[in-house]
């Protein structure tokens, strides 16, 4: 067993090209950055040398916002429940972010986009959920411990949303996701707004399964908007936090004893609709509920199985 | 071991429609032979739930909005119909590979002129202006090793001036005939473009 110190960051913001101008203009506004590495540099494909091509502009715009804000990579692109391979030359490029930006964790997706086409592959652009099943924990964790043993900080997944839901499955979301860190050691980025909308679509009840989830391991909150469509409510970042999303960090804050942070996701396009004013309203109401729940300066702790 | 199989089959039925709708149709029939009855099971009660309507819908739109963010001068010359329709025939043609776009975007040029040449197409400008954005991408695309990417020339039968300059604002202009060429290079990082006219 290792123990990591997780810093207590306070309020992020999840960065998008759009938001640069509040990005340097209210700075004062967000504690740290939380950037998708995966759209600061272009990945031409598996067997190409060098395969990925870094975005020098975006890099060097995040290193002057990198002056006294954390800046936390949440990657989109390990795809690390894929079953016929495990996408590791990423790992490479999380390793240059780390020599970079020494940030505190580190993050992805608890799901797959790419899969096996015939002798290639498809990248579905969605993260397709994975079946809470023992194979799929047994597929996932030799993966996290060799993300774990390449980057010494904690490595978190983030719950998934979903629309459809598969039968048979031997787990519940949340025996699946504590078995997961049981067993791998890894971190939770506990999506709010994503658990919001699977009750929604599906009829759970989400401050169950906040009571449910060992929240001892969730190191970091993400929160954001979303919209209706079709029947379903859609995961957009479109806009400010429903209320019931508000009232998910009110209960979830003072019961998530190791948290570093809690991050606000707004998609770029919604940017101008939801205006300046509107997301330092969002960060504003934020910090208040962090400050009121989790006033402790003392780093958190971290057990991750080495 | 058919999780592979499992999880191909899964992401088909978000990505390819006509394979969705063969295994709605067709049953089992469609679906690999090596899975397990579980998976079978799943994949088949996954086909008909409307939530994979929904995670299709969030897929396209990814994959569709960051392709016309490429090539936004061929999208304004298209009425709303045909743009679906080309764009779904040339998606049935080629899966989705990537999550960077600037590929399917050329290849998505490439097939729209060869349409245009095979007599299936005709969209006015259209040549001259999928031909345009292509040279213009080659010139952005990513060339780790540092060299400069190729001199770019493109010709066109209508001044380029004011068609361009319309199409910037999603117009589309009645422009004068003119035949000319465009000759592109990336200078310091920009686009740099030089018009030469007969």
């Amino acid at each position: 067993m290792r123990e990591t110190a997780i810093p207590r960051l306070g309020v992020g913001l999840a960065y998008q090209p759009a938001l640069r101008p509040f990005i340097e203009q209210k700075r004062d506004s967000f504690d740290y950055l939380e950037v998708v590495p995966d759209i600061l540099w272009t990945d031409l494909g598996a067997g190409r040398t060098p395969r990925y091509v870094d975005d020098e502009e975006g890099l060097s715009f995040l290193r002057r916002m990198a002056a006294g804000r954390p800046i936390i990579p949440h990657g989109i692109g390990l795809s690390i429940g894929t079953a016929h391979r495990f996408n590791r030359d990423q790992l490479g490029q999380i390793e240059k972010w780390f020599s970079w930006f020494d940030f505190p964790w580190h993050s992805d997706h608890l799901a797959y986009n790419l899969a096996e086409h015939g002798a290639d592959e498809i990248n579905a652009g969605v993260t397709i959920p994975l079946p809470r099943d023992r194979e799929t924990l047994e597929c996932l964790a030799p993966r996290v411990a060799e993300v774990q043993s390449r980057l010494a900080v904690p490595f978190l997944l983030e719950n998934n949303v979903y629309f459809f839901d598969m039968p048979g499955q031997e787990m519940t979301d949340a025996e699946f996701l504590n078995a997961l860190c049981e067993e791998t050691g890894c971190g939770l980025l506990l999506d709010l707004h994503n658990i919001y909308c699977n009750s929604r679509n599906h009829g759970a009840d989400p401050f169950r399964l906040l009571d449910e989830i060992d929240l001892s391991r969730v190191v970091e909150l993400h929160v954001a908007g979303g919209m209706e469509h079709e029947g379903f409510y859609l995961d957009a970042h479109s806009g400010p936090l429903p209320e019931e999303v508000w009232a998910l960090l009110d209960y979830a804050l003072p019961r998530c004893p190791n948290l570093g942070g809690v991050t606000f996701e707004l998609l770029g396009s919604w940017y101008e609709t939801v205006g300046s004013e509107g997301l330092e309203t969002e960060l504003r109401g934020l910090r208040a509920l962090w400050n009121r729940h989790q006033p402790a300066p003392a780093p958190a702790r971290m057990e991750a199985v080495a | 071991m058919s999780a592979p199989a499992f999880q191909s089959a899964l992401a088909r039925l978000i990505v390819d429609p006509d394979f969705r709708d063969g295994v709605r149709e067709r049953r089992g029939e469609a679906l690999a032979a090596d899975l397990t009855p579980l998976e079978r099971e799943r994949l088949l009660a996954v086909s008909v739930d409307p939530g994979l309507d929904v995670t299709r819908t969030l897929h396209k739109g990814f994959r569709l909005g960051k392709l016309l963010a490429y090539l936004p001068l061929t999208r304004a010359l298209f009425d709303r119909d045909t743009l679906a329709r080309e764009i779904g025939e040339f998606w049935r043609r080629r899966p989705p590979v990537s999550f960077y776009f600037l590929e399917e975007a050329l290849a998505f040029c490439e097939y729209l002129l060869e349409r245009i040449e095979e007599g299936e197409l005709e969209v006015r400008y259209l040549e001259e202006i999928a031909a345009y954005e292509r040279a213009a991408l080659e010139l952005q695309r990513s060339r780790p090793d540092g060299s400069r990417p190729p001199l770019q020339v493109v010709e066109f039968r209508h001044d380029p001036l004011p068609l361009l300059a319309a199409l910037a604002h999603g117009e589309i202009p009645a422009a004068p005939e003119r035949r000319c060429w465009l000759f592109g290079a990336l200078e310091d990082g920009r686009l740099e473009w030089r018009l030469a006219a007969e």
